[in-house]
């Protein structure tokens, strides 16, 4: 028997569903001391690999080069550079957002790694890389331990 | 000792935007028959092992992958699914040929991306859940960070990516299985809506439905069941580190470790010289010009200069994706690195139409695991 396709479009259907899957992160130990320390005493920790001489931001427990164990933190300026950046015109769910936000990836002096984050009190014209940034927290009675804590990274006035 | 292994089968079904006629597990299907009857031979007899690629949330489900064996003949056989970019599934089969526990395997990829109705969210899903996810932007800001980035370091300019979406639009036009082929100008690029600055529409690939299955023999079994057997030469993949923070961000290092891999199996000392042409990741204008850097298929920070000279068109001195890439064909899902080497084997087989390239004997097939990943798989092929 030969098999019989579908040949109009208002046959095919499909059935629709989602899959609401809900679930909880584990800070691990690098995490709850970076967004402790973020959030109660408005400072960026790093982790730093002796070996490689490496400080790591977000910090971890292992370092992705030689593998071996950080336990060394060290506090990190809150003020960094504009590694790279973009000019976001879209929102999660596609649509085009009225005020575009500029992403960047900010890097601190002598850290491998740094934050993603937006970049705030600036128009998306004038941003560059290379770009001095510093950070800006919510105010600490606000934070609740999370990226978000940071509000942004703003540039520094020369 | 080495055993040499060969594509001996290829099965696909036409890329479309969409494809409301036929279910997933029908589309895998209607491929692997393709593909066994190219290759010449019977799933349930002459198959020693498969390997599926797909990814579980791309289907809107979990543990997708118990759902891959009915549907290619593998059944009560040898089957292991990867969740990986499909390149890697050929890499799979190659290793396992090359063991001689296996002398006949057949390797399958699909997307059914248009069934997807909140596709940003899988990639936003796939973000470190604690330092990315929380900030809730749209995932594409990542390839316009790395976009901006590697311009900045290559001194690689916007119209020079936009001749990379023209190129490969147009190639597509030749591909009646393509998608997204068009005529259209860099000034239509530059002029598309601004989406992730520097990155605007025109720069970016749309998704494509579609089911491709290769058969690989070892060297015994290909002289056998084939005459025009395509030889797999070398396959190399690597990852870079995974997180957005500690990663590199204008060089594409898993391309370059991946090719040096492949390259190194393959005995090729001097890739611009020793390989005809390449179908490279182009999910995004930029990668396609990253990736021929990585590839030493030019020197460092030429590439912008390569495309705007016309070398990579499809009658330039070095062509690449003539198939249409996936800015022409449409990008794949996991099945990407796959229509990659489809069109590899096509073109050493001389069957690919009018878009046929003249006097080749080595091609380059390279993936990109795409959005947050930077990893990826290169395999190297020759029709002697």
């Amino acid at each position: 028997m030969p098999l019989d396709k579908v040949t109009q479009v208002a046959q095919t259907k499909p059935w629709h569903g989602s899959i609401p899957v809900y679930g909880q992160y584990t800070f691990g130990i690098a995490g709850e001391r970076f967004f402790r320390d973020i959030k109660d005493k408005g400072r960026i920790m790093g982790a730093k690999c002796a070996e490689c001489n490496l400080v790591y931001v977000p910090p971890r427990i292992y370092c992705e080069r030689c593998f071996g164990e950080l336990a060394k933190w060290l506090e990190i300026p809150n003020r960094g550079v504009v590694h790279t950046f973009t000019v976001a015109h879209a929102d999660l769910d596609g649509n085009r957002l009225e005020e575009p936000i500029v992403v960047a990836l900010v890097k601190f002096d002598g850290v491998y790694g740094g934050l993603v984050h937006r970049l705030g009190e600036v128009e998306p014209d004038k941003v560059t890389i290379g770009m001095a940034v510093e950070m800006m927290l919510k105010p600490k009675a606000k934070r609740t331990g999370s990226i978000l804590d940071i509000d942004y990274f703003k540039p520094i006035r020369a | 000792m080495q055993r040499r292994v060969a594509v001996i089968g290829i099965g696909y079904t036409p890329f479309r935007p969409i494809s409301p006629d036929l279910s997933f597990k029908e589309m895998m299907f209607e491929a692997a028959q393709k593909a066994y009857e190219d290759a010449g031979v019977c799933p349930r007899h002459d198959i020693d092992a498969f390997v599926t690629c797909e990814e579980d949330f791309t289907h809107g489900r979990s543990i997708f992958n118990i759902h891959t064996p009915d549907n290619i003949g593998a059944v009560l056989k040898r089957i292991h699914t990867l969740p990986a970019e499909s390149l890697y599934g050929l890499a799979d089969a190659y290793m396992l040929i090359n063991t001689g526990l296996v002398d006949v395997m057949a390797v399958e990829s699909h997307s059914k991306a248009s069934n997807m109705l909140t596709p940003n969210y899988l990639i936003a899903h796939a973000m470190d859940p604690v330092y990315n996810k929380p900030l809730s932007y749209n995932p594409y800001f990542i390839a316009g960070m790395e976009m901006n980035r590697y311009m900045h370091e290559r001194g690689v300019t916007k119209e020079q990516c936009a001749l990379v979406s023209v190129k490969n639009k147009a190639n597509a036009l030749l591909n009646p299985e393509a998608a997204y082929g068009d005529r259209i100008s860099v000034d239509d690029v530059l002029n598309s809506e601004m989406m992730f600055w520097p990155l605007s529409r025109l720069d970016m690939s749309s998704p494509a439905d579609g089911g491709i299955v290769l058969v690989l023999a070892c060297e015994e079994k290909a002289r056998i069941l084939c005459d025009k057997p395509i030889w797999v030469r070398g396959v190399g993949w690597c990852s870079d580190a995974p997180s957005l923070e500690t990663r590199e961000w204008g060089e594409a290092v898993y391309a370059r470790l991946a090719g040096e891999m492949a390259y190194r199996l393959a005995g090729i000392e001097h890739p611009r010289k020793e390989v005809d042409f390449a179908e490279v990741d182009d999910s995004f204008s930029y990668k396609e010009l990253q990736h021929l850097e990585a590839l030493k298929l030019c020197r460092s920070g030429q590439a912008g200069f390569m495309v705007e000279e016309g070398a990579t068109k499809r009658e330039g001195e070095f062509p690449v994706n003539v198939s249409g890439g996936s800015l022409g064909v449409g990008r794949l899902d996991e099945a990407t690195g796959l229509q990659k080497v489809l069109e590899v084997v096509l073109q050493l087989r001389g069957e690919a139409g009018k878009r046929q390239l003249p006097n080749i004997k080595v091609g380059l097939a390279q993936s990109w695991r795409g959005l947050p990943a930077n990893s990826g798989a290169v395999a190297i092929l020759s029709n002697e």
